[in-house]
Protein backbone atom coordinates (compact mmCIF):
# COMPACT_ATOMS: atom_id res chain seq x y z
CA UNK A 1 0.00 0.00 0.00
CA UNK A 2 1.50 3.38 -0.97
CA UNK A 3 0.76 6.83 0.88
CA UNK A 4 -0.70 10.06 -1.27
CA UNK A 5 1.97 12.38 -1.62
CA UNK A 6 0.86 15.73 0.00
CA UNK A 7 -0.54 17.66 -2.35
CA UNK A 8 -1.92 21.94 -1.80
CA UNK A 9 -4.52 21.31 -4.77
CA UNK A 10 -7.50 18.29 -4.00
CA UNK A 11 -7.02 15.29 -7.06
CA UNK A 12 -10.60 15.61 -7.64
CA UNK A 13 -10.23 19.11 -9.21
CA UNK A 14 -7.75 18.13 -11.20
CA UNK A 15 -10.03 14.79 -12.75
CA UNK A 16 -13.04 17.65 -12.54
CA UNK A 17 -11.55 20.27 -14.96
CA UNK A 18 -9.62 17.04 -17.28
CA UNK A 19 -13.73 15.41 -17.22
CA UNK A 20 -14.62 19.11 -18.59
CA UNK A 21 -12.46 19.72 -20.33
CA UNK A 22 -13.15 15.99 -22.79
CA UNK A 23 -16.66 16.74 -22.56
CA UNK A 24 -16.70 20.12 -24.02
CA UNK A 25 -14.31 18.61 -26.52
CA UNK A 26 -16.69 15.92 -27.10
CA UNK A 27 -19.91 18.85 -27.19
CA UNK A 28 -18.11 20.68 -29.60
CA UNK A 29 -17.57 18.03 -32.12
CA UNK A 30 -20.85 16.78 -31.97
CA UNK A 31 -23.11 20.06 -32.37
CA UNK A 32 -20.14 21.14 -34.78
CA UNK A 33 -19.75 24.37 -33.26
CA UNK A 34 -15.89 24.48 -33.48
CA UNK A 35 -13.25 22.42 -35.30
CA UNK A 36 -10.73 20.09 -33.44
CA UNK A 37 -9.13 19.33 -36.85
CA UNK A 38 -5.81 21.39 -36.14
CA UNK A 39 -5.55 19.34 -32.68
CA UNK A 40 -6.10 15.95 -34.13
CA UNK A 41 -3.91 16.97 -37.44
CA UNK A 42 -0.55 18.22 -35.51
CA UNK A 43 -1.16 14.97 -33.26
CA UNK A 44 -1.32 12.64 -36.98
CA UNK A 45 1.13 14.43 -38.15
CA UNK A 46 3.73 14.11 -34.94
CA UNK A 47 2.58 10.47 -33.94
CA UNK A 48 2.58 9.30 -38.28
CA UNK A 49 6.20 10.61 -38.34
CA UNK A 50 7.28 8.77 -35.21
CA UNK A 51 5.85 5.47 -36.58
CA UNK A 52 7.23 6.12 -40.00
CA UNK A 53 10.86 6.14 -38.36
CA UNK A 54 10.43 3.28 -35.96
CA UNK A 55 8.73 1.45 -38.96
CA UNK A 56 11.48 1.97 -41.17
CA UNK A 57 13.87 -0.91 -39.58
CA UNK A 58 10.78 -3.03 -39.10
CA UNK A 59 10.31 -2.44 -43.00
CA UNK A 60 14.27 -3.10 -43.71
CA UNK A 61 14.67 -6.34 -42.44
CA UNK A 62 10.92 -7.54 -44.18
CA UNK A 63 12.52 -6.53 -46.91
CA UNK A 64 15.62 -8.27 -46.56
CA UNK A 65 13.72 -11.02 -45.68
CA UNK A 66 11.70 -11.05 -49.01
CA UNK A 67 14.75 -10.16 -51.27
CA UNK A 68 16.58 -13.01 -50.27
CA UNK A 69 15.51 -15.51 -48.29
CA UNK A 70 11.75 -15.37 -49.82
CA UNK A 71 13.60 -15.72 -53.41
CA UNK A 72 14.08 -19.85 -52.87
CA UNK A 73 11.31 -20.45 -54.79
CA UNK A 74 11.30 -17.88 -57.85
CA UNK A 75 12.32 -20.36 -60.44
CA UNK A 76 8.69 -22.27 -59.75
CA UNK A 77 7.20 -18.66 -59.49
CA UNK A 78 8.51 -17.64 -62.89
CA UNK A 79 7.61 -20.50 -64.84
CA UNK A 80 3.71 -20.78 -63.37
CA UNK A 81 3.83 -16.38 -63.59
CA UNK A 82 5.03 -16.86 -67.53
CA UNK A 83 1.97 -19.22 -68.28
CA UNK A 84 -0.45 -16.76 -66.52
CA UNK A 85 1.10 -13.94 -68.04
CA UNK A 86 0.39 -15.55 -71.59
CA UNK A 87 -2.80 -16.58 -70.97
CA UNK A 88 -3.75 -13.05 -69.70
CA UNK A 89 -2.57 -11.30 -72.91
CA UNK A 90 -4.50 -13.33 -74.98
CA UNK A 91 -7.66 -12.42 -72.21
CA UNK A 92 -6.65 -8.97 -72.41
CA UNK A 93 -6.73 -8.35 -76.40
CA UNK A 94 -10.26 -9.76 -76.36
CA UNK A 95 -11.06 -7.15 -73.44
CA UNK A 96 -9.44 -4.29 -75.33
CA UNK A 97 -11.61 -5.21 -78.54
CA UNK A 98 -15.18 -4.95 -75.51
CA UNK A 99 -13.70 -1.88 -74.43
CA UNK A 100 -13.77 -0.04 -77.70
CA UNK A 101 -17.09 -1.12 -78.80
CA UNK A 102 -18.38 0.32 -75.45
CA UNK A 103 -16.68 3.45 -75.88
CA UNK A 104 -18.30 3.74 -79.33
CA UNK A 105 -21.54 2.66 -77.89
CA UNK A 106 -21.05 5.59 -74.48
CA UNK A 107 -20.38 8.21 -77.55
CA UNK A 108 -23.27 7.10 -79.14
CA UNK A 109 -25.36 7.43 -76.56
CA UNK A 110 -24.16 10.53 -75.29
CA UNK A 111 -22.87 9.00 -72.07
CA UNK A 112 -19.42 9.93 -69.89
CA UNK A 113 -17.61 7.22 -68.76
CA UNK A 114 -16.77 6.58 -65.46
CA UNK A 115 -13.53 7.61 -64.48
CA UNK A 116 -11.10 6.40 -61.36
CA UNK A 117 -9.65 10.11 -60.97
CA UNK A 118 -6.44 11.24 -59.95
CA UNK A 119 -4.32 9.09 -57.31
CA UNK A 120 -1.14 9.10 -55.17
CA UNK A 121 0.65 5.95 -53.63
CA UNK A 122 0.86 5.96 -49.72
CA UNK A 123 2.64 3.51 -47.28
CA UNK A 124 0.72 2.02 -44.06
CA UNK A 125 2.90 3.18 -40.96
CA UNK A 126 0.65 2.17 -38.60
CA UNK A 127 -2.66 0.58 -37.17
CA UNK A 128 -5.21 2.51 -34.47
CA UNK A 129 -4.26 2.37 -31.25
CA UNK A 130 -7.50 1.92 -30.42
CA UNK A 131 -9.69 -1.43 -29.55
CA UNK A 132 -12.36 0.49 -31.09
CA UNK A 133 -11.78 1.59 -33.75
CA UNK A 134 -10.20 -0.17 -37.67
CA UNK A 135 -8.48 2.36 -38.71
CA UNK A 136 -4.89 3.08 -40.67
CA UNK A 137 -2.41 5.62 -40.28
CA UNK A 138 -1.06 6.52 -44.14
CA UNK A 139 1.97 8.56 -44.89
CA UNK A 140 0.29 11.07 -47.12
CA UNK A 141 -1.65 14.10 -46.09
CA UNK A 142 -3.30 17.40 -47.25
CA UNK A 143 0.28 18.63 -48.81
CA UNK A 144 -0.23 15.41 -51.17
CA UNK A 145 -3.61 16.31 -52.17
CA UNK A 146 -5.30 13.80 -50.02
CA UNK A 147 -8.27 15.36 -47.97
CA UNK A 148 -10.91 14.08 -45.70
CA UNK A 149 -13.07 11.50 -47.44
CA UNK A 150 -10.54 10.40 -50.36
CA UNK A 151 -11.19 7.07 -51.22
CA UNK A 152 -8.29 4.39 -50.66
CA UNK A 153 -8.17 1.64 -52.85
CA UNK A 154 -5.55 -1.21 -53.74
CA UNK A 155 -5.73 -2.83 -57.29
CA UNK A 156 -8.10 -5.67 -55.40
CA UNK A 157 -10.45 -2.91 -53.90
CA UNK A 158 -11.46 -0.45 -51.68
CA UNK A 159 -9.90 0.02 -48.44
CA UNK A 160 -11.69 2.62 -46.92
CA UNK A 161 -12.00 6.18 -46.48
CA UNK A 162 -9.96 9.29 -44.92
CA UNK A 163 -11.62 10.40 -41.48
CA UNK A 164 -9.12 12.72 -40.60
CA UNK A 165 -6.33 14.19 -42.78
CA UNK A 166 -3.05 15.95 -41.41
CA UNK A 167 -0.77 17.74 -43.44
CA UNK A 168 1.68 14.47 -43.92
CA UNK A 169 -0.56 11.95 -42.37
CA UNK A 170 -3.98 10.66 -42.35
CA UNK A 171 -6.32 8.57 -40.77
CA UNK A 172 -8.24 6.08 -42.65
CA UNK A 173 -11.23 4.33 -41.45
CA UNK A 174 -11.50 0.53 -43.07
CA UNK A 175 -14.66 -0.39 -44.57
CA UNK A 176 -15.14 -3.01 -41.97
CA UNK A 177 -14.77 -1.16 -39.17
CA UNK A 178 -17.95 -0.74 -37.54
CA UNK A 179 -18.86 2.96 -38.11
CA UNK A 180 -18.26 2.23 -42.05
CA UNK A 181 -21.01 2.39 -44.33
CA UNK A 182 -21.06 1.94 -48.04
CA UNK A 183 -23.80 2.24 -50.66
CA UNK A 184 -23.67 -0.95 -53.17
CA UNK A 185 -24.75 -2.21 -56.43
CA UNK A 186 -25.31 -6.01 -57.02
CA UNK A 187 -23.14 -6.70 -60.41
CA UNK A 188 -25.10 -9.09 -61.54
CA UNK A 189 -28.89 -8.27 -60.26
CA UNK A 190 -27.81 -4.33 -60.04
CA UNK A 191 -29.77 -4.36 -56.22
CA UNK A 192 -28.54 -1.44 -54.67
CA UNK A 193 -28.44 -0.91 -50.73
CA UNK A 194 -26.13 -0.19 -48.11
CA UNK A 195 -23.19 -2.38 -46.66
CA UNK A 196 -21.78 -1.96 -43.06
CA UNK A 197 -18.60 -3.06 -40.82
CA UNK A 198 -19.04 -5.15 -38.54
CA UNK A 199 -15.66 -4.88 -36.78
CA UNK A 200 -14.94 -8.37 -37.53
CA UNK A 201 -13.04 -9.48 -40.89
CA UNK A 202 -16.77 -9.74 -42.82
CA UNK A 203 -19.31 -6.99 -44.30
CA UNK A 204 -23.44 -7.11 -43.69
CA UNK A 205 -25.35 -6.03 -46.38
CA UNK A 206 -28.21 -4.22 -44.37
CA UNK A 207 -32.17 -3.95 -45.15
CA UNK A 208 -32.16 -7.14 -47.70
CA UNK A 209 -35.62 -8.46 -47.62
CA UNK A 210 -37.11 -12.00 -49.58
CA UNK A 211 -37.30 -9.64 -52.57
CA UNK A 212 -34.16 -9.27 -52.93
CA UNK A 213 -32.53 -12.58 -55.16
CA UNK A 214 -29.10 -12.04 -53.77
CA UNK A 215 -27.58 -15.10 -53.57
CA UNK A 216 -23.55 -16.69 -52.49
CA UNK A 217 -21.30 -15.69 -54.93
CA UNK A 218 -22.47 -12.49 -55.81
CA UNK A 219 -20.13 -9.75 -56.61
CA UNK A 220 -21.18 -6.08 -55.10
CA UNK A 221 -19.17 -2.92 -56.30
CA UNK A 222 -19.70 0.50 -54.98
CA UNK A 223 -22.74 1.78 -55.96
CA UNK A 224 -21.68 5.90 -55.61
CA UNK A 225 -24.54 6.78 -53.76
CA UNK A 226 -23.49 7.81 -51.00
CA UNK A 227 -21.47 10.42 -52.34
CA UNK A 228 -18.02 9.57 -51.02
CA UNK A 229 -16.95 6.15 -52.84
CA UNK A 230 -16.89 6.34 -57.02
CA UNK A 231 -19.16 3.99 -58.51
CA UNK A 232 -18.21 0.35 -59.56
CA UNK A 233 -14.92 -0.07 -57.18
CA UNK A 234 -15.04 -3.83 -55.96
CA UNK A 235 -16.32 -4.36 -52.24
CA UNK A 236 -16.49 -8.14 -51.80
CA UNK A 237 -18.68 -11.37 -52.72
CA UNK A 238 -21.05 -12.80 -50.78
CA UNK A 239 -20.39 -15.94 -48.70
CA UNK A 240 -23.52 -16.03 -46.58
CA UNK A 241 -27.10 -15.33 -47.18
CA UNK A 242 -28.98 -16.58 -44.11
CA UNK A 243 -32.64 -17.01 -43.34
CA UNK A 244 -35.20 -13.63 -42.44
CA UNK A 245 -34.21 -12.50 -38.81
CA UNK A 246 -36.95 -10.26 -38.32
CA UNK A 247 -38.07 -8.29 -40.90
CA UNK A 248 -34.78 -8.58 -43.19
CA UNK A 249 -32.17 -11.69 -43.99
CA UNK A 250 -28.80 -11.66 -42.72
CA UNK A 251 -26.55 -11.46 -45.67
CA UNK A 252 -22.16 -11.34 -45.37
CA UNK A 253 -19.74 -10.36 -47.76
CA UNK A 254 -16.07 -11.19 -47.49
CA UNK A 255 -14.16 -8.20 -48.43
CA UNK A 256 -11.84 -8.02 -51.74
CA UNK A 257 -9.22 -6.36 -49.84
CA UNK A 258 -7.07 -8.71 -47.42
CA UNK A 259 -7.07 -5.63 -44.88
CA UNK A 260 -3.98 -8.14 -43.27
CA UNK A 261 -1.50 -7.86 -45.46
CA UNK A 262 -2.00 -4.30 -46.90
CA UNK A 263 1.04 -2.14 -46.91
CA UNK A 264 1.00 0.32 -49.77
CA UNK A 265 -2.49 1.85 -50.90
CA UNK A 266 -3.68 4.19 -53.81
CA UNK A 267 -5.24 7.49 -52.21
CA UNK A 268 -8.06 9.28 -55.00
CA UNK A 269 -7.15 13.02 -54.55
CA UNK A 270 -9.41 14.17 -57.21
CA UNK A 271 -13.58 14.27 -56.08
CA UNK A 272 -15.14 13.02 -58.79
CA UNK A 273 -18.32 14.66 -60.63
CA UNK A 274 -21.77 13.79 -59.15
CA UNK A 275 -23.10 10.10 -61.02
CA UNK A 276 -25.20 11.23 -64.00
CA UNK A 277 -28.93 9.69 -63.55
CA UNK A 278 -27.64 8.10 -66.74
CA UNK A 279 -25.16 5.94 -65.64
CA UNK A 280 -27.09 4.77 -62.73
CA UNK A 281 -29.48 1.62 -63.71
CA UNK B 1 17.35 24.64 -9.82
CA UNK B 2 18.20 21.34 -9.09
CA UNK B 3 14.54 20.40 -8.08
CA UNK B 4 13.17 22.96 -11.40
CA UNK B 5 15.60 20.35 -13.66
CA UNK B 6 14.57 17.10 -12.06
CA UNK B 7 10.70 18.47 -12.57
CA UNK B 8 11.09 18.53 -15.79
CA UNK B 9 13.15 15.38 -16.29
CA UNK B 10 10.46 13.67 -15.13
CA UNK B 11 8.11 15.75 -17.05
CA UNK B 12 10.00 15.10 -20.25
CA UNK B 13 10.73 10.92 -19.11
CA UNK B 14 6.46 10.45 -18.49
CA UNK B 15 5.91 12.66 -22.13
CA UNK B 16 8.39 9.98 -24.19
CA UNK B 17 6.64 6.77 -22.34
CA UNK B 18 2.97 8.29 -23.19
CA UNK B 19 4.22 8.87 -27.36
CA UNK B 20 6.32 5.78 -27.25
CA UNK B 21 3.58 3.61 -26.08
CA UNK B 22 0.64 5.02 -28.52
CA UNK B 23 3.67 4.88 -31.25
CA UNK B 24 4.66 1.17 -30.34
CA UNK B 25 0.75 -0.07 -30.23
CA UNK B 26 -0.28 1.79 -33.31
CA UNK B 27 3.45 -0.09 -35.15
CA UNK B 28 2.60 -3.46 -33.18
CA UNK B 29 -0.96 -3.57 -34.36
CA UNK B 30 -0.44 -3.30 -37.70
CA UNK B 31 2.46 -5.62 -38.25
CA UNK B 32 1.24 -8.13 -35.59
CA UNK B 33 -2.84 -8.83 -36.10
CA UNK B 34 -3.20 -10.39 -32.24
CA UNK B 35 -1.87 -6.73 -30.65
CA UNK B 36 -4.84 -5.38 -31.71
CA UNK B 37 -6.26 -7.04 -28.63
CA UNK B 38 -3.81 -5.52 -26.55
CA UNK B 39 -4.33 -1.74 -25.25
CA UNK B 40 -0.85 -0.51 -23.88
CA UNK B 41 -2.20 3.30 -23.29
CA UNK B 42 -4.43 1.26 -20.99
CA UNK B 43 -1.75 -0.39 -19.26
CA UNK B 44 0.26 2.59 -19.10
CA UNK B 45 -2.64 4.41 -16.90
CA UNK B 46 -2.87 2.04 -14.77
CA UNK B 47 0.72 1.03 -14.22
CA UNK B 48 1.68 4.95 -13.32
CA UNK B 49 -1.74 5.01 -11.03
CA UNK B 50 -0.51 2.16 -9.30
CA UNK B 51 2.84 2.23 -8.66
CA UNK B 52 2.87 6.73 -8.28
CA UNK B 53 -0.38 6.55 -6.17
CA UNK B 54 -0.76 10.04 -6.95
CA UNK B 55 -3.90 11.18 -8.18
CA UNK B 56 -2.91 14.29 -10.40
CA UNK B 57 -0.37 13.06 -12.53
CA UNK B 58 -2.45 9.88 -13.38
CA UNK B 59 -5.25 11.82 -14.44
CA UNK B 60 -2.72 14.53 -16.55
CA UNK B 61 -1.06 11.08 -18.30
CA UNK B 62 -4.96 9.55 -18.53
CA UNK B 63 -5.74 12.27 -20.19
CA UNK B 64 -2.53 13.18 -22.22
CA UNK B 65 -2.32 9.39 -23.37
CA UNK B 66 -6.17 9.26 -24.27
CA UNK B 67 -6.30 12.32 -26.58
CA UNK B 68 -3.60 10.78 -28.60
CA UNK B 69 -5.53 7.87 -28.88
CA UNK B 70 -8.67 9.75 -30.40
CA UNK B 71 -6.55 11.21 -32.54
CA UNK B 72 -4.86 8.51 -33.78
CA UNK B 73 -8.00 6.25 -34.23
CA UNK B 74 -10.49 8.91 -36.05
CA UNK B 75 -12.77 8.64 -32.44
CA UNK B 76 -14.09 11.78 -31.71
CA UNK B 77 -11.39 13.58 -29.61
CA UNK B 78 -12.38 13.00 -25.68
CA UNK B 79 -13.88 9.81 -26.20
CA UNK B 80 -11.09 7.73 -25.05
CA UNK B 81 -9.57 11.03 -23.29
CA UNK B 82 -12.45 11.18 -20.72
CA UNK B 83 -12.29 7.35 -20.09
CA UNK B 84 -8.62 7.09 -19.25
CA UNK B 85 -8.62 10.69 -17.17
CA UNK B 86 -10.95 8.81 -15.21
CA UNK B 87 -8.79 5.07 -15.80
CA UNK B 88 -5.97 7.10 -14.50
CA UNK B 89 -7.39 8.84 -11.34
CA UNK B 90 -9.70 5.26 -10.49
CA UNK B 91 -6.14 3.37 -10.79
CA UNK B 92 -4.32 6.27 -8.77
CA UNK B 93 -6.83 5.93 -6.06
CA UNK B 94 -7.05 2.41 -5.57
CA UNK B 95 -2.90 1.89 -5.38
CA UNK B 96 -2.75 4.84 -2.09
CA UNK B 97 -6.07 2.65 -0.45
CA UNK B 98 -5.76 -0.72 -1.48
CA UNK B 99 -2.68 -3.82 -1.75
CA UNK B 100 -2.20 -3.26 -5.24
CA UNK B 101 1.00 -5.33 -4.87
CA UNK B 102 -0.40 -8.88 -5.45
CA UNK B 103 -0.55 -9.92 -9.40
CA UNK B 104 -3.81 -11.47 -9.19
CA UNK B 105 -4.92 -7.98 -7.82
CA UNK B 106 -3.04 -5.96 -10.51
CA UNK B 107 -4.13 -9.00 -13.48
CA UNK B 108 -8.25 -8.55 -11.74
CA UNK B 109 -7.95 -4.71 -11.73
CA UNK B 110 -6.29 -4.37 -14.94
CA UNK B 111 -9.29 -6.80 -16.74
CA UNK B 112 -11.84 -4.80 -15.18
CA UNK B 113 -10.65 -1.18 -16.58
CA UNK B 114 -10.02 -2.90 -20.03
CA UNK B 115 -13.89 -3.84 -19.39
CA UNK B 116 -15.35 -0.54 -18.17
CA UNK B 117 -13.11 1.12 -21.14
CA UNK B 118 -14.99 -0.18 -23.46
CA UNK B 119 -18.40 0.16 -21.88
CA UNK B 120 -17.10 3.99 -21.27
CA UNK B 121 -15.61 4.57 -24.75
CA UNK B 122 -19.35 2.85 -26.03
CA UNK B 123 -21.35 5.12 -24.64
CA UNK B 124 -19.87 8.23 -24.78
CA UNK B 125 -19.47 7.26 -28.80
CA UNK B 126 -23.65 6.81 -28.91
CA UNK B 127 -23.67 10.26 -27.37
CA UNK B 128 -22.34 11.57 -29.81
CA UNK B 129 -23.98 10.08 -32.87
CA UNK B 130 -20.95 7.79 -33.66
CA UNK B 131 -22.77 4.49 -32.47
CA UNK B 132 -20.93 1.29 -33.95
CA UNK B 133 -23.08 -1.35 -36.05
CA UNK B 134 -21.01 -4.01 -34.21
CA UNK B 135 -22.94 -6.69 -32.71
CA UNK B 136 -23.14 -6.72 -28.86
CA UNK B 137 -21.87 -10.09 -28.34
CA UNK B 138 -18.88 -9.76 -30.80
CA UNK B 139 -18.52 -6.54 -28.42
CA UNK B 140 -18.73 -8.48 -25.27
CA UNK B 141 -16.18 -10.90 -26.96
CA UNK B 142 -13.79 -8.58 -27.60
CA UNK B 143 -13.54 -6.48 -24.38
CA UNK B 144 -12.88 -10.00 -22.61
CA UNK B 145 -10.21 -11.00 -25.08
CA UNK B 146 -8.81 -7.47 -24.77
CA UNK B 147 -9.06 -7.74 -20.71
CA UNK B 148 -7.91 -10.98 -20.76
CA UNK B 149 -4.94 -10.03 -23.12
CA UNK B 150 -4.52 -7.21 -20.83
CA UNK B 151 -4.36 -8.49 -17.70
CA UNK B 152 -1.68 -11.10 -18.64
CA UNK B 153 0.45 -8.35 -20.32
CA UNK B 154 0.30 -5.80 -17.41
CA UNK B 155 1.18 -8.65 -14.84
CA UNK B 156 4.73 -9.24 -16.90
CA UNK B 157 5.08 -5.42 -16.94
CA UNK B 158 4.50 -4.52 -13.05
CA UNK B 159 6.64 -7.99 -12.46
CA UNK B 160 9.36 -6.08 -14.59
CA UNK B 161 8.73 -3.05 -12.41
CA UNK B 162 8.76 -5.14 -9.72
CA UNK B 163 11.98 -7.20 -10.16
CA UNK B 164 14.12 -3.50 -11.24
CA UNK B 165 12.75 -1.82 -7.63
CA UNK B 166 13.67 -4.51 -5.80
CA UNK B 167 17.42 -5.02 -7.67
CA UNK B 168 17.92 -0.98 -7.38
CA UNK B 169 16.66 -0.67 -3.39
CA UNK B 170 19.54 -3.34 -2.60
Amino acid sequence: MRTIVASKKPAWITLAVALVFHTLLLSVQSSKRADTSFLRGWLIDSIGTLEKVVDAPVEGIENVWKGYVGLVHVNRDNVKLQAENDQLRSELARRDEGALELTRLRQMMGMQAPEMGKTVAARIVGKSPSLTGQALTIDKGIRSGVQRDSTIVTRDGVVGRVISAGDYYSVVQLIIDSQSAVGFIVRSSRRLGILKGTGGNELELEYIDDDNDIKQGDEVITSGQDQIYPKGLTLGVVVFVGPKQGNFKVVRVRPSVNFGRLEEVLCMTEHLPEISTGQAQ
Amino acid sequence: MTGRISTLGLIGKFAISLIAVVVVQGILAYRLRVFGYFDLPLILSVYYGFTMGRPIPSVIIGSAVGLMQDSMSGAPMGTNGFSKTLIGYLAAMAGSKFDVDLPLTRAIALFLFTVGDGVLVSILGQMTGVAPNAKLGSTLWTWLVSGAFNALLGMLMFGYHDRINHATSR
